[in-house]
């Protein structure tokens, strides 16, 4: 009997694998169409604002970049010059190995603008601003406070959806061209204090090898990090509906869910631009 | 014969252990007039008050405002997007990060397309009648209390609804408060094509035709 029962659940093995497979696959696309419902929802919501609800949109889209970048910056800061300056060090330990430090600016501003920079900014406005969308979302839902807006002729989509978009795109793109600046010129600074590098030397390489695909990647990771992190995050925290016990897990959602769609998208995009 | 601004049709609502609050309920409501839900809490008024906005999901018939359907998922209603209807529920429905003036505010600009400044003054005379003048600048207490309630008034009034839909105030009001809440809607009463709906207290009764709950049905009252 035990083992039918063991030869059973081997047999069901697959499947169970299969089905728990198509879940997260289902999970992934069930996100995706979230996204894309909610950004099609804030451009239809965007080209019917009047005049003075562009102002009001204006006015939340500022406090969204105060909250999203302005506060972020004392941590992008810290965080961009210890890798600018960490990375540097390390790079230039292997390439002086084989005597190619002359390559260091060209393989470090590769690094950090097509890759390091938009990955964890992306990472620090998941964690800081992300997760608070969703807080709040979540919040506002269970206390009725999305359908009062609607209920008084205030869109919800028009009124907080598009200022968190806006604010999204905007800060990411800024923090991103701040944590470049910080890790290629504060990491210099840092790495100075051990190695023998000229300044001017190091500005010159930098120059040369910050290109137009440099900004294309910047420009393209910025849209799409600064889309898809505040409106999957919004999705989130307005799935919840009963209790305040589904915040924390609407929350961990948020930021897991952002996070692995942070890496795909980044993958997806430095092999678009790069390949 | 003018259409009802509010019609419910065959309405059934269950309550979230399946219990049904409502069944085959119809129900109409005529533009400019007034009603009055008597009745202590449990009783389904405030389910009814949902219902009639949108936000109970009713199992079986449907709810027309203003001649059109209700779909809260759709979040495009006409009559709702023109800030026509005053929503008042218990616990006033404000944004907590917004000041009680941005809060009246906020739909004069945002529905009515009316400028900031005019938009203030508006929402800092409603709430003055409501007896909030010198809370304007804070934001809304939580939980929420008789002031959020006060401030949902005000905003409704501010915003000039043509529909009030307002459920009871958080326990009892104190005298102020009830001299501003009855002021401010004797005041939306005065406009003969004001409707208004609501529920609470005795004190509501003197403002429109009463009409109870019983087991699921609406009857008619005493009227005032």
């Amino acid at each position: 009997m035990k083992i039918d029962d063991a030869a059973r659940r081997l047999l069901a093995l697959p499947g169970e694998t299969a089905g728990k497979l198509g879940g997260s696959v289902r999970g992934v696309i069930e996100q995706v169409g979230a996204i894309a419902w909610l950004l099609f929802a804030c451009i239809r919501g965007m080209t019917r604002l009047r005049k003075e609800q562009w102002r009001v949109v204006v006015e939340v889209t500022r406090t969204q970049i105060r909250f999203t970048a302005l506060d972020a910056l004392p941590l992008c800061f810290l965080a961009a010059l210890l890798i600018g300056g960490i990375t540097l060090l390390q790079v230039y330990g292997q390439l002086s190995g084989f005597g190619m430090e002359n390559y260091i600016c060209q393989i470090l501003a590769q690094l950090v603008i097509r890759e390091l920079g938009p990955l964890l900014v992306g990472i620090v406005v998941i964690s800081r601003s992300g997760t608070a969308i969703a807080t709040e979302m979540a919040s506002r839902q269970l206390s009725g406070e999305i359908d009062a807006l609607y209920l008084n002729g205030v869109d919800p989509v028009q009124y907080i959806l598009v200022p968190r978009l806006l604010g999204g795109i905007v800060s990411l793109f800024s923090l991103i061209i701040f944590f470049d600046t910080v890790a290629l010129l504060g990491g210099f600074a840092l790495a100075w204090l051990r190695l023998p590098l000229s300044i001017m030397a190091y500005l010159g390489a930098l120059v040369r090898a910050v290109g137009p695909r440099e900004l294309e990647a910047t420009f393209f990771k910025a849209l799409v990090f600064g889309t898809v992190i505040p409106l999957l995050c919004t999705s989130f925290g307005l799935r919840v509906r009963l209790s305040t016990t589904e915040i924390p897990q609407a929350v961990t959602k948020a930021a897991v869910g952002s996070l692995a769609i942070l890496l795909l998208a980044g993958a997806f995009l430095s092999v678009l631009i790069y390949a | 014969m003018p259409s009802p601004l509010i019609a419910l049709e065959g309405v059934t609502l269950l309550a979230p252990d399946g219990h049904p609050v409502f069944e085959d309920l119809d129900w109409e409501v005529a533009a400019g007039s007034r009603h009055y839900l008597s009745g202590g809490q449990g009783n389904g008024a405030t389910a009814l008050l949902r219902l009639w906005a949108g936000l109970a999901r009713p199992v079986k018939g449907r709810i027309l405002l203003d001649g059109l359907p209700l779909d809260l998922d759709a979040l495009n209603h006409p009559y709702i997007n023109a800030g026509k209807l005053g929503w008042v529920p218990t616990d006033g429905g404000l944004a907590v990060n917004l000041t009680l003036l941005a809060n009246v505010a906020l739909p004069l600009r945002f529905a009515l397309n009316v400028g900031r400044e005019e938009a203030e003054e508006q929402a800092n005379l409603w709430l003055e009648r409501a007896g909030l003048a010198r809370l304007a600048g804070s934001r809304p207490r939580v939980p929420p209390d008789r002031t959020c309630w006060l401030t949902a008034l005000a905003r409704a009034g501010a915003k000039g609804s043509r529909l009030w839909i307002v459920d009871r105030p958080p326990g009892a009001l104190d005298g102020p408060s009830l001299r501003a809440a009855r002021g401010i809607l004797e005041l939306a009463a005065q406009d003969a094509a004001t409707t208004l709906v609501l529920v609470g207290g005795e004190w509501m009764s003197a403002l429109g035709t009463e009409f109870r709950i019983d087991e699921g049905r609406l009857s008619s009252g005493s009227s005032a």
